[in-house]
C-alpha cells in the first residue's frame, strides 16, 4: 500500500509538470473542455471505442498510468472496509492526476494549433480545473453534503447519483473490457476512461522515459571549446619573461633538498627488490628450510590447480552436453564433481563476475583456519584385530548341534533331569509328581515312579557301582534304586542302603525311614524327612554322601550333609550367611561349594573353615556347575548372565557372558569333553566350548558354539534343566513343556 | 557340445542292443535315453513291449540331464561316452501291517519265517504273508535284538537278546508250533543290544552296554555250564532255571570304551562290532584278537555288511551312512557318505542279493532304499511309519521289512532285477 502510494506520488508529480506545459490551453477553453468532456465522457460510458477512435492520432503524450489505477481498483474492491481512508487519499491524489489529463485529452486539437501561435498568451492561471471552483481541498470535506463543489457561475455542483454497488462494481470489473482504464474523478464525481494514448504516456512515464515521443534526449552537444589545439593562440599577449628565467625558488628548493639528501636527511625511496614479486608461487614446493625448523610442521592445503575446465574457453569436450548439465543440476551440490558448469566465451572480455567467488574464499579461509596444526600421531589398528582371536566353532567339534529325540510323557513341567553314570538312564522329575526313567538311545519311557508331589530336583548317584537316585520332594528326599543296571549294581546299591543303622539321635531335625509295601515295590527305598521344603540335592562323587539344600533366610538350617550308608545327617553351618541357592561338593577335594544369592562360598570340609568367597557380580545366582577339574566353577543368575570363576585366579569372574535373553534356568559342565552350557527362560540352551589348560598360565578358551533351540516356552518359563551326557558330547535339556529334549 | 558320442550297453541279456556308437543329444535325460533304447530294441525285435531303464555312467546314476552329470562327474565329453543301462528298479509295494503291542526293537527275516522282538518283552514269529505265528515270552525286560541261529527242516534255532542281561536261545517247532527255551546265556552286566549268529550256525556272538562282545556257541545241549555265580538271590536262580540251561561265554572280546550297539559276522572267522565309541572293530572269532579299527567322530548305531560289495554300511547318531572296507588297514577311510536322513540312522541292511543296494532306517520315521551307484538322493524313500524306524530287514525273496516305535512291522515287496543280483 504504502510503496503504491509513493508511486502515486512520484506520478503526479511528473503529471504536475506535464500539466503546467498545457495550462495555457487549459485556460483558454475552459468552457468548451466542460463541454467536451461531458461529451466524451458520456461518449466513453456509452461506447468506449468511440473515444479511441477521437483521440487516437492525435494524443501523443497524454494519458494516465494504467497499472496504478488498475491495482487500485482491485485493492478498493478487495479490502475496501479495512483501509477506507487511504483508499481515500489515493483516490484523491489520482483524482487530481487524472483531472489534469482529462483536460489535456480535450484540447488536443487546439493545442496543435496554439503552438504555431504566442506561446506565452495564455499563461495566466494555476487553476488547473475550472468545472469545480473549490480548489486543491480533500473532497472528503464534501463528503456530507449532496454537492461536491461550485461551478464558475457559484452553482452547486450535484454529486451524480452512484447507484454502483459492490456488485456492480463485480460485474463491471467482469465484464467491461475497459474497466481497467477506468478511473473515477472525484472532483466532478464521474467515471472517466482513458485512451490508448493516455495509458501509452503513462506507460512512458512510468519508465522514466520522456513524455513527449517526439523529444530527443541525446541530441549532439555543440562545444564552446575543442580539445584541438588550434595554430592560433586565444590571446596576442607575448611570452612574460619569467617564462625564460629559471625560478631562483625552485633552485633553492632544489639545493635545499640536496643538502639534505647529502646530509642523509632525506633517504631516497628504497627500491623494493622485486625478485619475490607481489605474487608468489601458491603450488610450489614448501621451503625446506621451515621443514627443517619444524619437525611436525605440516604445509596448509594447496587449492587446485586451474585446469581447462576452469578456462573462459574450454576444449569442446569440456563443455558439458544436456545430458551432463542435467545430471549435474540433479545432484546434490556435495556430490557434483565440478561446483560449476564450464562455460565458453569467446572472448575474455565477456566472461562475467565468478559468482562463486566469495565462496570459493571462504571455504578456502575455512580450509586453513581447519586444517591440523599438528601431526598427530594415530596408530592405525585393524578393528578386526581387536577381536579377540577365537577358533571357529567348526574346529572345536564334537559338541551337540541338533535336536535328535525329544522323551515325551510328563504332563507338567519338568523341573529336573539326571543321567546315570554310564550314560544309559535318564531319570526326569516333574511337577506332575512323576520321576520318569528314559532309555537314552531310543526316547523308551521305561519306567515311571509315582511319588506323589511335585519333583524339585533329581540327582543319580555318580558312583558307577550302586544305582541310586535322590530325589527332592516337598520336605521329603526320596532314595530311589530303580534297579536298572548289572544285578551285581543293584546288589551293591541295596546293601548301602540297608547299611547297619545307628540309633536315631533325638536332636537331629531329620528323620531317617525306610519304605515298606506299595512305595517299596516302586522302587522308593528311603525317606529322608527335613523340617522345612527341599529344593535341592547334591552328592558326593564317592556316592555316600548327600546335601539337601532348604532355602531359608532366617534360618542357620538351610544345608544338610547326610551320610547314606551310616544314615547319619549333621548341619555344617552355625551362621546364616544368606539365602542358600545351590550347593556341590567338589569333584576331587574335600571342598564344600554353596552358593549363595549373590556369592559363592567355597568351605574346606576337612579344615571346617572358609577358603574363598566368590563375589558372581549378579543379583541372584540360580544355579552352579563345577568343572570336572574342580579349579572352574560357573553360575547361572537370575539377571541372564552366566559367570565363569578361575578359583586359582581371582574371587572375580573370570569371564561373564549374556548370551541369554532371559533368566538363566541352569548350567552344566561336561565330564569329558571341554563343554559347558547354559539354559534359559528363552527357550534356548547355549552350548560353549570351555578349554581348561593344564598349564595354569593360560587361562580357559570360551567360545560360545551352539545355541540350541526347541523347548516351547510355557507360562513364561524356558528351558529348566540342563544336563550332558557322561561320555558322549550330547546334551539332555528338560523344559516347561513338559519333555526332555537331547542334542547331538 | 549339443550332440554326444554315447555307446550303450547293458549285462542284461534280454536287452542288448548294437555296441556301435550314437550321437544323441548331450541335454537328453533318463527318458529320452530310454526313449531310444526301446526304439532300438523295438527294431531289433518286434514284439518289445516298452520297458523303463535306468542308465549309469561310470558307474554312477544318471539323474539330471547328461551334459551335466558329465560336467559335475569331470567327464571328458570329446570320446565317446559308455552308458550303461538296466532295468529300472520299480518302487517297493507295501505289502503287510503287522501289528505288536509295543515298540518294535528289532526284526529277522529269513525267507520263511519272520522274527521281531518287541519292548513288550516278547518276540514274535511271523509268516511272511503277514500271520502272527507265536509270541516267545521269557524275557524278564525290553527285547532288544533278535535272530534265527539255524533251521532243520521244521524246527528252528532262534535267538533274543534282552535288557536284562541275558541271551535266551530258543527252539521252535512251526509244526507242532511249540517253543522251547533250550539255553540262558548269562554273563553280560549290561542289557544286550546285539546279538548275530555266524554263517555257518555254530556259533553266535554279542553286544552289550558293558563294553564287552561275547561269543557263544550256537550248538544246544542238553547240559548246563557251570557259573560260578554269587549266592545272594535265590528268587533268580529259580527264574533261570525256568528258561533252559546257563551257558556261559567261548570268548569275551574286550575293547571297546563304550556300549556295543551292533554285531556282525563278515566271515565264519571275523566277527565285526560297531559301538558308541565311535570305532569299528574287526576280530579274529578263533583267537579273539583284534584286528582292524576304523574310527569315526560319530556314535554308531549299527552296521551291515555285504559279502557281495565286501564293503560295511554304518549308520551313524549324525544322520549320516557312511560305507567302509573293513580289510583297509590304515583304518578310517569312509568311502562314501549317504545323507539324506534328518535324524539318526537306526538301522542299516545291505540287500543281499544286490551289490549295490542297501536300506536304511531312521529316527525321521523314513526308511530309505539306497543304490551306491547314486550316493547323491536315495531310490526311495518308504514314508509308512509314523515313528521312529528301529530296525529294518530284507530277505533274499525280495520282502522288506521296518519296524519302529509306532508298534507296526512294514513288509514291502521290492522286485529285485535277476541280472544285477547274478553281478
Amino acid at each position: 500500500m504504502r510503496s503504491s502510494e509513493k508511486q502515486e506520488k512520484m506520478k503526479k508529480t511528473g503529471e504536475k509538470t506535464k500539466a503546467k506545459r498545457s495550462k495555457e490551453e487549459q485556460e483558454e477553453q475552459e468552457e468548451e473542455q466542460i463541454f467536451n468532456f461531458n461529451n466524451n465522457n458520456k461518449a466513453a460510458d456509452e461506447d468506449g471505442g468511440d473515444e479511441d477512435l477521437t483521440d487516437s492520432e492525435e494524443s501523443v503524450f497524454s494519458g494516465l498510468e494504467d497499472s496504478g489505477s488498475d491495482s487500485e481498483d482491485e485493492e478498493e474492491g478487495e479490502d475496501e472496509e479495512s483501509v477506507e481512508d487511504d483508499d481515500d487519499d489515493d483516490e484523491e491524489d489520482e483524482d487530481e492526476s487524472v483531472k489534469t489529463e482529462q483536460v489535456q485529452q480535450g484540447e488536443q486539437k487546439e493545442e496543435e494549433k496554439e503552438e504555431k501561435e504566442d506561446e506565452y498568451a495564455q499563461d495566466s492561471s494555476d487553476e488547473e480545473d475550472i468545472r469545480n471552483t473549490v480548489g486543491n481541498v480533500p473532497m472528503e470535506w464534501y463528503k456530507d453534503f449532496p454537492h461536491i463543489g461550485y461551478d464558475l457561475d457559484g452553482r452547486k455542483i450535484y454529486r451524480p447519483i452512484r447507484n454502483k454497488d459492490e456488485l456492480d462494481h463485480f460485474l463491471d470489473k467482469m465484464e467491461n473490457p475497459d474497466y481497467w482504464k477506468t478511473v473515477h474523478d472525484k472532483q466532478t464525481g464521474s467515471d472517466i476512461v482513458l485512451s490508448d494514448e493516455q495509458v501509452e504516456l503513462v506507460n512512458r512515464l512510468q519508465r522514466g522515459q520522456f513524455g513527449d515521443v517526439n523529444f530527443n534526449e541525446y541530441q549532439p552537444t555543440v562545444e564552446f571549446f575543442t580539445k584541438d589545439v588550434m595554430i592560433h593562440p586565444v590571446t596576442n599577449r607575448p611570452a612574460d619573461k619569467r617564462s625564460f628565467i629559471p625560478s631562483l625558488l625552485e633552485k633553492e628548493k632544489v639545493s635545499k633538498l640536496v643538502h639534505a639528501i647529502k646530509m642523509g636527511w632525506i633517504k631516497p625511496r628504497r627500491v623494493e627488490p622485486d625478485s619475490r614479486g607481489r605474487f608468489y608461487d601458491l603450488w610450489a614446493n614448501e621451503d625446506s628450510s621451515i621443514l627443517s625448523n619444524h619437525r611436525m610442521h605440516l604445509p596448509a592445503p594447496k587449492v587446485q590447480l586451474p585446469g581447462h575446465q576452469e578456462s573462459y574457453n574450454p576444449p569442446p569436450e569440456y563443455l558439458f552436453t544436456e545430458e551432463e548439465l542435467s545430471l549435474w543440476e540433479q545432484q546434490d551440490p556435495s556430490d557434483r564433481k565440478l561446483p560449476f558448469v564450464p562455460r565458453r566465451f569467446s572472448n575474455l572480455r565477456q566472461v562475467p563476475a565468478y559468482q562463486r567467488f566469495i565462496h570459493e574464499r571462504f571455504e578456502r579461509c575455512l580450509d586453513l583456519y581447519l586444517c591440523p596444526r599438528q601431526r598427530k600421531m594415530r596408530v592405525n589398528v585393524n578393528p578386526e584385530d581387536l577381536i579377540p582371536k577365537l577358533p571357529k566353532p567348526k574346529d572345536l567339534q564334537p559338541f551337540p548341534t541338533t535336536q535328535s529325540l525329544v522323551y515325551r510323557g510328563h504332563t507338567g513341567l519338568v523341573r529336573s533331569i539326571s543321567v546315570s553314570p554310564s550314560g544309559q538312564w535318564l531319570a526326569s522329575g516333574s511337577d506332575d509328581g512323576s520321576v520318569k526313567f528314559w532309555e537314552v538311545c531310543s526316547s523308551r519311557c521305561i519306567k515311571t515312579v509315582q511319588v506323589g508331589g511335585a519333583v524339585k530336583d533329581v540327582s543319580w548317584n555318580p558312583n558307577p557301582s550302586v544305582c541310586l537316585l535322590a530325589v527332592a520332594l516337598d520336605s521329603v528326599v526320596l532314595v530311589l534304586s530303580p534297579s536298572l543296571g548289572d544285578k551285581q549294581v543293584v546288589s551293591s546299591s541295596e546293601r548301602l542302603l540297608s547299611g547297619e543303622q545307628e540309633p536315631t539321635e533325638e536332636a537331629g531335625p531329620v528323620i531317617w525311614s525306610d519304605t515298606e509295601g506299595e512305595e517299596l515295590n516302586r522302587g522308593v527305598r528311603l525317606k529322608i524327612h527335613h523340617p522345612k521344603a527341599v529344593h535341592q540335592v547334591a552328592w558326593h562323587a564317592k556316592g555316600d554322601y548327600l546335601a539337601s539344600v532348604m532355602p531359608d533366610n532366617s534360618s542357620h538350617l538351610q544345608v544338610l550333609i547326610h551320610q547314606l550308608s551310616r544314615r547319619r545327617s549333621q548341619n555344617p553351618f552355625r551362621k546364616n550367611k544368606g539365602l542358600v541357592q545351590c550347593v556341590s561338593f567338589h569333584p576331587l577335594r574335600p571342598y564344600f561349594f554353596v552358593a549363595t544369592q549373590r556369592s559363592v562360598r567355597i568351605y574346606n570340609l576337612v579344615k571346617q573353615e572358609m577358603t574363598k568367597k566368590l563375589q558372581a557380580n549378579s543379583k541372584w545366582i540360580s544355579s552352579m556347575s563345577v568343572h570336572p577339574g574342580g579349579d572352574h566353577v560357573i553360575c547361572g543368575s537370575y539377571d541372564c548372565r552366566l559367570s565363569w570363576f578361575d578359583l586359582d585366579l581371582s574371587t572375580k569372574p573370570y569371564k561373564m557372558l549374556r548370551h541369554h535373553k532371559k533368566a538363566v534356568r541352569g548350567v552344566a559342565y561336561h565330564r569329558n569333553y571341554p563343554l559347558f552350557a547354559s539354559a534359559s527362560d528363552d527357550g534356548s540352551v547355549i552350548v560353549c566350548h570351555g578349554t581348561v589348560y593344564n598349564d595354569l598360565l593360560q587361562n580357559p578358551l570360551i567360545v560360545p558354539v551352539k545355541v540350541l533351540k526347541g523347548h516351547v516356552i510355557t507360562h513364561d518359563l524356558g528351558v529348566l534343566d540342563v544336563t550332558f551326557h557322561p561320555t558322549q558330547p550330547w546334551i539332555f535339556s528338560s523344559g516347561a513343556d513338559a519333555t526332555v529334549r537331547l542334542f547331538t | 557340445m549339443s550332440q554326444l558320442q554315447a555307446r550303450f550297453f547293458t549285462e542284461d541279456k534280454r536287452y542288448i542292443v548294437d555296441d556301435v556308437p550314437f550321437s544323441i543329444p548331450a541335454s537328453s535325460e533318463v527318458e529320452d535315453l530310454g526313449n531310444i533304447i526301446n526304439k532300438l530294441l523295438l527294431a531289433k525285435n518286434a514284439s518289445h513291449s516298452k520297458v523303463e531303464f535306468d542308465f549309469l555312467v561310470r558307474g554312477q546314476f544318471l539323474r539330471t540331464s547328461l551334459s551335466f552329470h558329465m560336467e559335475t562327474e569331470g567327464i571328458s565329453t570329446e570320446e565317446v561316452v559308455e552308458i550303461e543301462y538296466a532295468e529300472k528298479i520299480t518302487a517297493p509295494q507295501p505289502e503287510e501291517c503287522m501289528m505288536h503291542d509295543d515298540w518294535i526293537s528289532s526284526v529277522d527275516a529269513d525267507n520263511e519265517w519272520i522274527l521281531t522282538g518287541s519292548y513288550d518283552k516278547t518276540a514274535r514269529i511271523w509268516s511272511p504273508e503277514g500271520k502272527a505265528m507265536m509270541t516267545v515270552a521269557g524275557h524278564t525286560d525290553v527285547v532288544k535284538d533278535v535272530a534265527w541261529v539255524k533251521r532243520d527242516g521244521l524246527t528252528s534255532l532262534l535267538l533274543t537278546s534282552s535288557l536284562d542281561q541275558t541271551i535266551l536261545m530258543w527252539e521252535w517247532n512251526s509244526e507242532k508250533n511249540k517253543v522251547k527255551a533250550r539255553h540262558c546265556c548269562r554273563g553280560h552286566t549290561g542289557s544286550v543290544d546285539t546279538v548275530a549268529t555266524d554263517p555257518t550256525g555254530s556259533k553266535f556272538s554279542s553286544g552289550s552296554w558293558d563294553k564287552m562282545l561275547k561269543i557263544w556257541s550256537a550248538v544246544p545241549t542238553d547240559e548246563a555250564d557251570e557259573v560260578e555265580e554269587p549266592a545272594d538271590r535265590p528268587r533268580k536262580k529259580q527264574k533261570t532255571q525256568q528258561l533252559g540251561l546257563t551257558r556261559t561265554p567261548l570268548m569275551t572280546l574286550s575293547g571297546h570304551n563304550e556300549a556295543v550297539s551292533s554285531v556282525l559276522w563278515s566271515d565264519t572267522e571275523e566277527v565285526c562290532s560297531a559301538s558308541w565309541d565311535h570305532t569299528i572293530r574287526v576280530w579274529d572269532a578263533e583267537t579273539g584278537e583284534m584286528k582292524t579299527t576304523l574310527t569315526s567322530t560319530k556314535v554308531f548305531n549299527c552296521i551291515s555288511y555285504s559279502p557281495l560289495c565286501r564293503r560295511l554300511a554304518s549308520g551313524s547318531a549324525d544322520r549320516h551312512i557312511r560305507l567302509w572296507d573293513p580289510r583297509t588297514k590304515d583304518g578310517s577311510l569312509v568311502l562314501l557318505s549317504l545323507t539324506s536322513h534328518h535324524g539318526w540312522v537306526t538301522a542299516v541292511k545291505w540287500s543281499p542279493s544286490h551289490q549295490h543296494q542297501l536300506v536304511s532306517g531312521s529316527m525321521d520315521n523314513l526308511v530309505k532304499l539306497w543304490d551306491t551307484r547314486s550316493c547323491k538322493a536315495p531310490l526311495y524313500d518308504l514314508a509308512a511309519h509314523e515313528d521312529k524306524v528301529f530296525c529294518v530287514d530284507w530277505t533274499e525273496s525280495g520282502l522288506m521289512l521296518s519296524g519302529g516305535a509306532d508298534n507296526k512291522l512294514y513288509s514291502f515287496k521290492y522286485s529285485a532285477c535277476q541280472t544285477d543280483a547274478g553281478a
